[in-house]
């Protein structure tokens, strides 16, 4: 049996931008942002929800974009790794993990990023177990976890002032 | 809501409910399902929880178990639903998953659900074939029910209201479970969970949890472990205990001689032992996620100490 096309426009608002895209119902809120909008930083590893590669941020709070309908998320503030710095100017995370060489083939970096990002934002102070708990959806196989936690909590640090 | 239920009796079993999608997606992707609609429910507004006129507490099906691990009246009134729900899988699938989600979750095997591999395979009994993979000459599917909120439910003596298109009607969480790998959840066609309700705890309770997994986080348990235990006496006998255990099989399932034991009894740090090694006996753990029987046993006495242990501390166990 042939699949009919059910194409409909819908509005994506991502990083502070809206825009119309022409999706599937079965297309995932991941390949409209790779495929529709080029917002290739949101990366696609298992595409079964296990790995963390594809986290974004929607109102805020992570989510996997490959287990997400496109359809789903309209209107609603979607934020990527694209969208965070503003500018040039990196953020206290992103600055953080670029000093720690928290990234060693980068991939899963974008994901670690923004769920750090929405840690801090509502838990500026987490505990080391708490790092752990937000993380813990992130695989890293090159396995450089250590840096990674020590950039989020030097991230934490500078969000709050303690560190220069 | 009501909407939902008459598309859903509309389509029949054409189609899927959709609610955090993190259970159906996976499972589309892999090609074991192919419904032909899918309903999504993302749309639904989510009633905060509330408490009744008997002190008892409304969950809206439909809410993540992020807002649930976050929900102050849920961490006061049932702290080990809360507990459970911080346990399942990554925080990014809590800010999906649903508790109404996690209740109907389907059950799951290494070849099953976890393999692509095993597609490309003549279907084993949970694909509607004559087969299984896990067990080379088995004769009927061995696939484990993994939530892990619904032992916890069900030391609460948890109800689920359930929704059709016509009328409502509740249902214990313990009764919710067949106990047949392929069809482990007892909703009719056209029927989907719309509440969970939990009835006003003992006064003096205490409560313990436990997950067994691998990494950890990210993973559905190998074993889980939840117990209440209702003090008596101000706290130095047990009252009613209740011990669920999941993981083992098609349902959860409790460990009833195990509870017998702990009624009435000062809970000493023997007894507890005891006890635990009771419920290792009980409890028929099917071997799945690579893990043979009596490492799964060995396993289960251990949590279920710690567990008891918790819980006999939360009635001021001395």
């Amino acid at each position: 049996m042939g699949r009919r096309s059910l194409k409909r426009l819908i509005e994506l608002f991502v990083n502070d931008e809206t825009h119309e895209v022409a999706v599937e119902p079965q297309t995932t809120l991941l390949e409209a942002l790779r495929d529709h909008l080029g917002l290739t930083g949101t990366k696609e590893a298992c595409g079964t929800g296990e790995c963390g590669s594809c986290t974004v941020l929607v109102e805020g709070k992570p989510i996997l974009s490959c287990l997400a309908l496109a359809v789903d998320y309209e209107n609603q503030h979607i934020l990527t790794i694209e969208g965070l710095s503003e500018g040039e100017e990196l953020t206290p995370v992103q600055q953080a993990f670029v000093e720690h060489g928290a990234i060693q083939c980068g991939f899963c970096t974008p994901g670690m990023v923004l769920s750090t990002t929405a840690l801090l934002s509502e838990n500026p102070s987490p505990t080391q177990e708490e790092i752990r708990k937000a993380l813990e959806g992130h695989l890293c196989r090159c396995t450089g976890y250590n840096k990674i936690l020590d950039a989020v909590n030097m991230a934490a640090k500078k969000r709050i002032g303690m560190l220069e | 809501m009501k909407k939902a239920a008459e598309l859903l009796k509309e389509y029949g079993s054409r189609a899927q409910i959709a609610a955090g999608g993190t259970d159906l997606y996976p499972r589309m992707k892999y090609g074991l399902l192919r419904p032909e609609v899918v309903i999504s429910l993302k749309g639904l507004p989510v009633k905060s929880p509330t408490t009744g006129g008997e002190g008892e507490l409304h969950l809206d099906a439909f809410m993540t178990l992020a807002d649930l691990v976050r929900s102050p009246v849920a961490l006061e009134r049932a702290p080990l639903l809360a507990e459970a729900a911080l346990n399942v899988a990554s925080n990014q699938i809590r800010h999906m998953a649903t508790l109404g989600g996690n209740l109907c979750l389907e059950t799951r095997c290494t070849y099953y659900n976890q393999s692509h591999t095993y597609q490309f395979v003549e279907p084993c009994f949970k694909r509607n074939g004559d087969r299984c993979y896990l067990i080379p000459k088995g004769k009927k599917c061995q696939a484990v029910f993994m939530a892990d909120t619904v032992p916890a439910l069900i030391c609460l003596d948890a109800k689920l209201e359930i929704q059709s298109d016509t009328d409502s009607r509740q249902l214990a969480v313990a009764d919710f479970y067949t106990g047949d790998p392929l069809s482990p959840i007892a909703l009719s066609e056209g029927e989907l969970v719309s509440k969970v309700i939990i009835p006003r705890s003992a006064p003096i309770q205490g409560s313990g949890f436990a997950k067994f997994s691998l990494r950890g986080g990210m993973e559905f348990g190998a074993l889980t472990v939840a117990v209440i235990l209702d003090g008596k006496e101000g706290g130095r006998a047990c009252g009613k205990a209740r011990i669920a255990v999941g993981s083992v099989s098609a349902k959860p399932v409790r460990a009833v001689k195990a509870e017998m034991a702990l009624k009435g009894e000062k809970p000493s740090d023997k007894l507890l032992r005891e006890v635990a090694k009771k419920i290792a006996s009980e409890v028929r753990p099917v071997m799945h996620h690579g893990y043979s029987v009596p490492f799964l046993r060995a396993c289960l006495e251990v949590l279920a100490y710690r567990t008891l242990a918790k819980a006999a501390g939360g009635i001021g166990k001395d």
